[in-house]
């Protein structure tokens, strides 16, 4: 009951933010962690339920922010769909890659998912047509909430990244209760057993890696609609599928508060050191995430999360849903 | 295509070829032993490219003379590398085994932009600089004097795994650990030599890298994904397979480079994903 | 008699210059317990894994239900109704008994809900409800093993294979063990073919048995014919014995 009371106060406090912060940059702040905790949630799916690491996930961002992009260019197009589209482009791009991925081991995925990453960046810097390493600004449309554009303030954007993250939310908790969800923590446990019990495991990755893919394209076509330009460099840097997985890693992978936490820590840092340390804090920051990955996957590869349960409550077990009931 | 073309086009990708053999024998032999990926090994590379460097623009070192420093250095890395990390990790899930190599890549390369920017640099008057006439055409003399340095190395490499005690101890440990642990043979002293040697190769290949190429902290991540795809093509695990597929990768790059050149590097991850596709084992696999 | 519910024939299976199983024949029928046994090495891990889809057999055939199974990937051996335990325990970690056996169950059963209420079936009958909500991965060998059985239950086959249960528990354990596949035959009217190096259980469970020994079948019969066929008790005794023992010790 506590806790329901605790949840609703926090989302109080989130819904009223704007409100009582007017300023542009702490706004801007709080949603770069609601996209990443979307983000993180996403890469949760394939890498913390189905236990396959994918180190590529910018190349989907970029996905959806350049589909949202051009199809708004060209076929004046409501972002709203260019979302949706992005989002299919990306579950198309995910399952070509999986398909001869998830036959065989764990390192070949990852490796591949770092290869596409870069054959996507490059395809990308070197067409005319999307505007190739110059990249392309987003159609200026008149405010509004059908158009996605907000030139006066960044607060309904807030509200949108907000809706988005607890959609996303919304679908993780029900994943942990169904049986996706239930086939994809399988895999990860062991995948012979999950086999014989009748679990086709490559068509569940696939599955896993499609929700990925289509969610983080999602947050790519958000993106797209807030900065109002976008180029390879920006969508499809490898420092955005890092911050996407370090956001799952460290907070928790597996777990729905791990990728928020990590999002708030990995975000603040991240902030903090730009504004600390001006251009090349840029770099320290990212070693900083190098050195936590390191110490998390050593020292307590469940995450932060698991560490704040274990304090609260040394002795018992894990909170699990769709338990027996006693 | 003209005969000199054709032969300038086949051995600039065999001379090539063989330093992305050497930097793979790195890379499958950790692999080989340890059956854990080395996401860093770019970034050892990157390291022993800027040690070069510095010895070169500090003591006016060239950096034909730095293999000697490089190598040991690089060694030593492997070995710390092993003995503070990976010994954590050994039965850890895959899971953690990534991280824990993805972390340190991350981490290198981001404090060698730290520590000395994102700035392109080079050796600019190697001590075996100018141009040597091969079959009729002319080569960069740097490259063909790595590529020879390459091919000792590997060499040497070779020689120690399947003509030594020692080598054939390594290859025990990598056939089945625990029989090897029941041999008798220190496994723990397996896996240290394997990274060190794995790291060494390395720490070789950049020194011979920095004749001629540019030295930059993101320099790495090129070489360290070639050379995933040499692994694969060649078999995880596998010394033959990492130098066939080093010299086949190199020939890649440099014809679709030829034909162009943003897209050397698509083309390269293209036969990546047709290894998966067709011959997960690779062409000297394991499994 | 109707027709057999599983079907070998002929099932050869070599790693390198090994065969591990060597033509290999015989039937399993509907509502028996078959007993499997052999020597060490004898292949019966791989038949298993030959049946379940691990491996492909080098020639050989494998019907169920009269429907050939040869070659197919473990997923759809299960869903065709075989389910199996692992002679290394393969729990799922990180998930409570309850989830296990759940998994198990959404097979056949997609909607939670109604997976959930054939979980809590199989627990009670496996006697698995004090640890229902604990993590598997703490708990005792014995318990490991009914959690896997009760998770390929859940699948609700028509054929189990049991690879070794009785392995690493003792004799109460055992003893309780036999209990669950007595009822496993008499309650779920589920056919079972286990691999058993446990005489004392194999013997009195088993409907028939098959000998298996360097990847060759050399017995097939009822317990009490078996343990008396020279050549079962040359492969398990040596040569020496098999002129001077009338049957296999003890039985």
């Amino acid at each position: 009951m506590v806790r329901f009371l605790g949840l609703g106060l926090l989302l109080l406090g989130l819904l009223l933010f704007p409100l009582a912060v007017e300023l542009p940059y702490p706004q801007h702040v709080m949603i770069l962690i609601f996209l990443y905790a979307m983000m993180g949630l996403a890469w949760n799916i394939i890498g913390g339920y189905a236990g396959q690491v994918s180190l590529g996930d910018a190349t989907y961002f970029g996905i959806g922010a350049y589909t949202t992009a051009i199809l708004l260019r060209e076929l004046n197009l409501s972002p709203w769909v260019g979302m949706a589209l992005g989002a299919l482009n990306a579950v198309v791009v995910s399952l070509v890659l999986g398909y001869p991925c998830f036959r065989v081991r764990g390192h070949y995925f990852a490796i591949a998912t770092i290869a596409l990453n870069e054959i996507v960046a490059t395809i990308f810097t070197n067409w005319d047509f999307v505007g190739g390493a110059v990249g392309i600004y987003v159609p200026i449309l008149p405010e509004s909430f059908v158009n996605l554009q907000f030139h006066r303030s960044k607060a309904p954007y807030y509200y949108i990244a907000l809706g988005m993250l607890i959609l996303v939310i919304l679908l993780n908790l029900w994943l942990s209760r169904s049986r996706l969800g239930y086939y994809f923590r399988a895999i990860r446990a062991n995948q012979d057993a999950a086999r014989a019990l009748g679990i086709d495991i490559t068509r569940y990755k696939l599955i896993a890696y499609a929700l990925t893919a289509a969610i983080t394209s999602l947050g790519g076509s958000f993106y797209a609609m807030y900065v109002l330009y976008i180029d390879p460099t920006s969508v499809f840097a490898f420092s955005i599928s890092l911050l996407v997985v370090l956001v799952a890693v460290l907070g928790g992978v597996g777990t729905v508060a791990g990728p928020i936490l990590g999002s708030v820590i990995l975000i603040s840092l991240s902030e903090g050191t730009r504004v600390l340390l001006g251009g090349t804090g840029r770099a320290l920051d990212v070693a900083i995430y190098g050195l936590l990955v390191m110490a998390i996957s050593v020292l307590q590869p469940q995450g932060l999360v698991a560490w704040f349960r274990a304090l609260r409550q040394p002795k018992a077990r894990e909170a699990k849903v769709g338990r027996a009931p006693s | 295509m003209t005969a000199e073309l054709l032969i300038q086009v086949v051995v600039s990708g065999l001379l090539i070829g063989f330093v992305f053999a050497l930097i793979s024998v790195g890379l499958t032999l950790i692999f080989g032993v340890m059956d854990i990926v080395n996401f860093a090994h770019g970034e050892f590379l990157m390291l022993a490219m800027f040690t070069a460097f510095w010895l070169y623009a500090l003591f006016g070192v060239d950096p034909l003379f730095s293999v000697l420093a490089c190598g040991p250095l690089l060694f030593l890395v492997g070995v710390l590398t092993h003995k503070l990390l990976i010994k954590h990790i050994l039965n850890a899930p895959m899971l953690a085994q990534i991280f824990c190599t993805f972390g340190l890549s991350v981490f290198l390369k981001s404090l060698a932009q730290f520590l000395w920017g994102p700035n392109f640099r080079s050796v600019t008057e190697p001590l075996l600089g100018g141009r040597i006439e091969l079959f009729g055409v002319f080569f960069g003399l740097p490259q063909v004097t790595a590529a020879l340095g390459a091919v000792a190395a590997t060499g040497a490499v070779y020689l120690l795994i399947y003509r030594t005690e020692l080598g054939r101890a390594l290859q025990a440990t990598s056939e089945d650990r625990q029989t090897a642990a029941l041999m008798g043979i220190d496994t723990e002293k397996m896996f240290t030599l394997a990274w060190g040697i794995g790291a060494g190769c390395v720490g070789v290949a950049g020194a011979l890298l920095a004749m001629f190429y540019y030295i930059y902290p993101e320099v790495g991540t090129i070489f360290a994904l070639t050379s995933y795809v040499v692994v694969a093509l060649g078999g995880f695990g596998s010394v033959t397979g990492a130098l066939v597929g080093g010299l086949i990768i190199g020939l890649v790059q440099v014809v679709s480079g030829f034909f162009s050149p943003a897209f050397k590097m698509v083309v390269v991850y293209l036969v990546y994903l047709a290894v998966i596709l067709i011959r997960p084992q690779g062409l000297f696999g394991r499994w | 008699m109707e027709g057999p519910l599983l079907e070998l024939k002929k099932v050869s299976k070599r790693f390198g210059g090994l065969w591990a199983n060597r033509e290999v024949s015989f039937k399993v029928f509907s509502g028996e317990v078959l007993g499997l046994i052999g020597p060490n090495g004898a292949g019966k891990t791989t038949l298993f894994n030959v049946i379940t889809g691990f491996l492909r057999p080098d020639s050989g055939q494998i019907l169920f239900a009269g429907q050939d199974i040869t070659g197919w990937p473990p997923d759809k051996v299960c869903r065709a109704g075989i389910a199996r335990t692992f002679q290394l325990v393969r729990v799922f970690r990180g998930l409570s008994v309850f989830e296990n056996v759940l998994i198990g169950a959404l097979l056949r059963n997609p909607k939670p809900k109604a997976a959930a209420e054939l979980t809590r079936q199989l627990i009670e009958l496996t006697g698995l409800r004090p640890w229902a909500e604990e993590l598997v991965d703490g708990l005792p060998i014995a318990v490991k093993k009914r959690v896997e059985l009760a998770r390929a239950l859940a699948t609700g086959p028509k054929l189990l294979l049991l690879d070794e249960v009785m392995a690493g528990l003792n004799p109460k354990e055992r003893q309780e063990a036999v209990e669950l596949v007595r009822r496993l035959k008499s309650e779920l009217k589920v056919t079972v073919l286990m691999v058993e190096h446990v005489m004392e259980v194999l013997m009195p469970l088993s409907d028939r048995v098959v000998v298996l020994d360097f990847g060759v079948k050399i017995a097939e019969g009822r317990p009490e014919e078996v343990v008396k066929d020279p050549e079962v008790i040359k492969a398990y005794l040596g040569e020496r014995y098999a002129a001077g023992f009338g049957s296999l010790g003890g039985l």
